[in-house]
């Protein structure tokens, strides 16, 4: 039994389907807490648990979609592309807001790890915590943190994002769909831009913008802070 | 570019090489921005550096949205799906992340407040800079 385990087949055919079960749970329920992804990750740590699979039998075939994580990462360019039109009506706003988002970040993840008394470690895997997933996990791996832990905090984030991004608004007094937009998508990237869509079209295109400049703005001002 | 065939199997073979010669072109720019990245002086991911490549080919025209628009948009559109076995490897970590997450909750909570203050502020401020600048000039 353990042979067909360790064959990159099975780490494959798992992954995909705890994947595609998670998209048709998430369908059913609706609600950004049910996140496909989190929803894949217990289905297969459970069926590692369960049938006692060690995790390297599982990281075999699921080297092979790690491989993916770079071109992936890379055609996040097209959809920047895609809103070139509007990237230049809002150049200096989008610009300027995603740094001072980025710096704000930084300094008040950096802040509460210090006071918290977190090791080094855990700092580098949560400054980068507020940016797309893929590139966060490329930040952490260069400070040599844990990217389990960045993908959580990231979760938490978008997560956070999508459920309070109508409230943040009032709770801040933003009225500019344009600030609202990149409020979100600087602060909770992906899946809060799916929010931001949902409030409308202009807050979603400067939402998926704000959180590739976001990103940007992190990769050049993360070493600074770690 | 060849025709798309009229008979249905040639048109799947034809519909299945069209996505893996995209992915190679994905692939290619990936490699490139794989290569560059530690020639440079200073840190920065890889697949950032493709993306940045990647944008640019895409302004410039040297590489155009056709070429790439099936595969990237089925990555985009699956995005998670890529990330899954990295998450699972949390299971390695279980015990540091169980031993940090109240602290985990309020520093991502803490800090979402603080980036979405400062960026949706800015925003505002700089728009209405822009907007007086504006005004002055049409005076």
């Amino acid at each position: 039994m353990s042979e067909v385990f360790s064959s990159p087949l099975f780490g494959l055919a798992l992954s995909i389907f705890a994947f595609e079960s998670g998209v048709w749970i998430n369908k059913k329920a609706k609600n950004p807490i049910a996140n496909p992804l989190v929803i894949a990750m217990i289905i297969v740590i459970s069926v590692l648990l369960l049938f006692n699979i060690p995790l390297e039998s599982y990281e075999k075939g699921s080297s092979i979609i790690n491989m993916f994580l770079l071109p992936v990462t890379s055609v996040l360019a097209l959809s920047i592309y895609r809103q070139r039109k509007i990237l230049m009506q809002a150049f200096f706003p989008i610009v300027l807001g995603t740094f001072a988002g980025a710096v704000a970040a930084l300094t008040s993840i950096l802040v509460m790890c210090r006071l918290m008394g977190l090791d080094q470690q855990v700092i580098g895997s949560l400054l980068s915590k507020s940016v797309t997933t893929p590139i966060a996990i490329a930040i952490t791996q260069q400070f040599g943190g844990v990217p389990a832990l960045t993908v959580a905090s990231t979760l938490i984030s978008g997560v956070g994002g999508n459920l309070l991004a109508p409230f943040l608004a009032k709770m801040f007094g933003i009225k500019d769909p344009v600030a609202h937009g990149v409020g979100i998508g600087a602060c909770s990237h992906a899946l809060g831009t799916s929010k931001a869509l949902q409030i409308g079209e202009l807050e979603g295109a400067m939402s998926s913008i704000s959180l590739s400049f976001s990103a940007i703005w992190t990769v050049l001002l993360a070493p600074l802070f770690f | 570019m060849i025709p798309l065939p009229r008979k249905s199997s040639n048109r799947v073979l034809y519909i299945l090489m069209k996505y893996l010669f995209q992915l190679a072109l994905i692939f290619t720019v990936c490699l490139v921005g794989d290569s560059i990245s530690p020639l440079l002086p200073f840190t920065f991911p890889p697949s950032v550096i493709s993306m940045i490549i990647m944008l640019f080919l895409l302004l410039s025209g040297a590489l155009k949205e056709h070429q790439i628009k099936e595969s990237a948009d089925f990555m985009l559109s699956n995005m998670a799906f890529f990330f899954l076995p990295l998450v699972v490897g949390i299971l390695r970590y279980a015990t540091l992340v169980q031993s940090l997450w109240w602290q985990l909750l309020v520093i991502n909570l803490v800090s979402l407040f603080a980036c979405f203050v400062a960026s949706s502020w800015t925003v505002v401020l700089v728009k209405a800079i822009q907007n007086r600048v504006g005004r002055n000039k049409n005076v």
